[in-house]
């Protein structure tokens, strides 16, 4: 008997064995390469690109892997920070550039500046270089209006705002149109799209004279509690204090209180104009980016870029699908079709702009004009420091403390005094 | 009578295993233990090694190799203001959770073990959220807590104002205990009535002969009793709250103002977010540190007999 329980026991201990070294193995297809393709967008947004990607190299598969926003970046330190060649081609955002680079994340592909120089948009090259190399390839860029509800603006009476840049409604102004609509019955009256982070909010700040935040040659000396920055937030701070913007609602929400009716205004990109056609539910135009009172146009811009994982072992095939998806007509066009987001390949983006008129007509007339006024003299981007990711963290944080009824003159000085003691950890 | 039995049959149970033979057990036994050992050793001890020999290092990258720097992370984290705030949040945390939702599960398990009509209504009620994956939780608690949530519109329809909740540096701790406890109480409880269960009858029996009141016999049979449950279940619950992460990470990304930024999610945040994973490694060990001594002295506490 004890030695049968003995046999047992040795079996159980072997098959436990077994189990660790039993995930060797696999099935190499030596005919088919396939290519993994990491972004923080679901799969459908880039599907026709990839059909267009596989009929146009026969033998190349995409796999496609989707990764919330939220933990995309968490993703990126894993996965490309520990060497693992699961990934071979992944998003990027305009601003981490530096940040991957200087990781060591990201494949130099300096190969492709020419291309990109002629067949880009002007500013997409310095947003993809670091330390004089072209670290990823362009993909979309954004750009930012004002959205107004007619409905509601009529029955409050307040005056359409202007699509002419130089009669932009300052933020000030926009606060008290977004107090008076509410007092007529709306529920919400200003909305950011992306309400607490960065990218969202650096337009405000730069608009207020508060600069990108980051300075100093190497881009390592904050500079987020300065008078700029302070105003910019006061702003910031009185919009939830008064209630015209929502408290405790996440960002990804706001585009829809603004397609179902629900607030006045909205400072969103041009995929706002997808949700509201989707939705169906709102007369509404599109108005000029807003101003500081006193201050100096500034938009937001920048979107998603594409690098290579230096882990590859399926370089030429990333290379073929960064520069089909970035700097082909058809794929670069193809990449922006779902989500309505604006390529940019210069032929791409000729027609994107051509198209915006008819987005959502008749609520989108004069899109395509505005786009390009404001993408050639008031977009400010990211700034490509190496410590973008604490940025984004920490000013993220602060915004919404800030949001949440914190003292701002406080709450920015401590962001600074975070981001300086994290920043010297990088130089 | 029963007692003396009892201890008869213990006594019994030794004889059957003379010193000599329970020590030619021991290769069978270790060999039946060997897959959780080496599981232990691999996911456990090797990781949590790591973590140490890490938070003496550095590197740029983590695909640089890294340089030993001495106690230079640590000196980053202990002369850092926001180290501090994350401990005493944390500390403030514990010290909240922990009794609060051991005292719940006390008086719930008691009230299960009782008979009455409903009971078993009343036990799915407390164990259902048990089953609720934490995340899925935390996101309903999320719409919950919003200032035009539900509970705000009861709270109003009870002409009490609403409250800001998480949106508030002084109730989002507090309201992230109470989404944990919605949980836990629940998952503490199962425990303490399993313990309750293993108390003999027959104490009560003699004691309410001898005219022992209620609260006589929790004192001095019950409590006593489920001693040993309840030295599992503070540790427990202490080390679960101490790496408590999925409502700070989903909810608050630890403020308003660092109000709920727990050491977990420091952690996290530190190693993942920010990239800087030997900072991280720091911590961790400083972690590993706390559980250690806190559950050390828990059970030098709880497990000692009278």
């Amino acid at each position: 008997m004890r030695k049968h329980i003995r046999y047992i026991a040795v079996a159980v201990a072997a098959a436990s064995m077994v189990g660790f070294s039993g995930c060797a193995g696999e099935g190499a297809d030596g005919e088919n390469v396939s290519v993994t393709l990491l972004t923080a967008d679901p799969q459908e947004n880039l599907q026709p690109a990839i059909d267009g990607f596989e009929a146009a190299n026969p033998g190349i598969t995409v796999e496609y892997e989707y990764v919330p926003f939220d933990q995309y970046n968490n993703l990126i330190e894993q996965r490309v920070g520990s060497g693992d060649a699961g990934v071979d081609v992944y998003a990027a955002d305009s601003g981490a550039i530096g940040s991957l680079a200087s990781k060591g994340y990201l494949v130099d592909l300096s190969e492709f500046s020419d291309e990109v120089a002629a067949g880009s948009l002007p500013a997409t090259l310095d947003a993809n270089t670091y330390d004089g190399k072209l670290w990823s390839v362009p993909m979309w860029t954004s750009m930012q209006y004002l959205y107004y509800n007619k409905d509601i603006l009529d029955a409050a009476g307040i005056p359409y705002p202007s699509s002419n840049l130089d009669e932009a409604i300052t933020y000030q102004e926009l606060l008290e149109a977004g107090k008076q609509a509410q007092a007529a019955g709306a529920t919400w009256g200003v909305l950011f799209d992306q309400i607490n982070r960065y990218y969202q909010l650096q337009a405000l700040i730069e608009s207020a004279g508060g600069g990108s935040g980051a300075t100093g040659e190497d881009l390592l000396t904050p500079a987020i509690n300065n008078d700029g920055w302070v105003s910019a937030m006061n702003f910031y701070s009185q919009l939830f204090e008064e209630g015209v913007a929502p408290r405790g609602v996440a960002t990804e929400q706001m585009p829809v209180l603004f397609s179902t009716g629900e607030a006045a205004f909205i400072v969103s990109g041009p995929w706002q104009a997808t949700t509201n056609a989707n939705e169906g539910a709102i007369k509404y135009g599109v108005a000029a980016n807003p101003v500081f009172e006193g201050g100096t146009p500034a938009m937001s811009t920048g979107s998603w870029n594409l690098g290579i994982n230096p882990a590859t072992d399926q370089m030429e095939a990333s290379k073929k699908l960064v520069e089909y998806l970035s700097l082909t007509k058809e794929g670069n066009a193809l990449s922006t079709s779902v989500l309505g987001i604006s390529p940019t390949n210069v032929a791409a983006f000729d027609d994107f702009v051509a198209g915006l008129d008819d987005r959502d007509a008749p609520h989108t007339a004069g899109l395509g004009e505005l786009t390009k006024v404001q993408l050639s003299s008031i977009a400010v981007n990211r700034p490509n420091s190496p410590g973008f990711t604490q940025m984004g963290d920490v000013t993220g944080r602060a915004f919404d403390d800030i949001r949440n009824g914190q003292p701002v003159q406080g709450t920015l000085d401590s962001a600074q005094a975070e981001l300086q003691g994290l920043w010297d950890r990088l130089k | 009578m029963t007692l003396l039995a009892r201890k008869g049959a213990q006594g019994a149970s030794h004889k059957l295993a003379p010193r000599g033979r329970s020590r030619s057990l021991w290769p069978i036994a270790l060999i039946f233990l060997a897959p959780t050992l080496i599981l232990l050793f691999v996911l456990r001890v090797i990781p949590a090694g790591e973590a140490v020999m890490s938070s003496f290092q550095n590197s740029p990258s983590r695909l640089i190799a890294p340089e030993w720097v001495g106690l230079e992370n640590f000196a980053v984290l202990f002369g850092s203001a926001d180290f501090y705030q994350v401990l005493g949040v944390t500390g403030i945390f514990i010290v909240t959770i922990v009794p609060f939702q051991i005292a719940a599960a006390v008086f719930i398990a008691l009230l299960l073990n009782e008979r009455f009509p409903g009971l078993g209504l009343v036990r799915t009620f407390v164990f259902l959220p048990v089953a609720a994956p934490a995340a899925v939780a935390t996101v309903i608690w999320g719409i919950a807590f919003q200032p035009r949530g539900p509970i705000n519109a009861i709270l109003e329809a009870a002409g009490i104002p609403s409250q800001p909740f998480l949106t508030s540096p002084s109730q989002a701790l507090f309201s992230i205990i109470i989404l944990m406890s919605w949980i836990g109480i629940g998952y503490w409880t199962l425990f303490l009535v399993a313990g309750l269960q293993d108390i003999p009858e027959e104490l009560y029996e003699a004691a309410t002969l001898d005219g022992a009141g209620w609260w006589q016999c929790f004192w001095s049979i019950t409590l006593p009793n489920l001693r040993r449950t309840l030295a599992f279940v503070v540790v427990a619950n202490t080390v679960s709250s101490l790496i408590a992460f999925v409502p700070v990470a989903i909810l608050t990304r630890g403020g308003p103002a660092d109000s709920t930024r727990l050491i977990m999610f420091d952690t996290y945040n530190n190693t993942f977010v920010l990239g800087d994973v030997h900072l991280g490694s720091a911590e961790v060990t400083v972690l590993i540190l706390i559980l250690i001594t806190v559950t050390a002295i828990q059970f030098r506490l709880l497990g000692k007999e009278k």
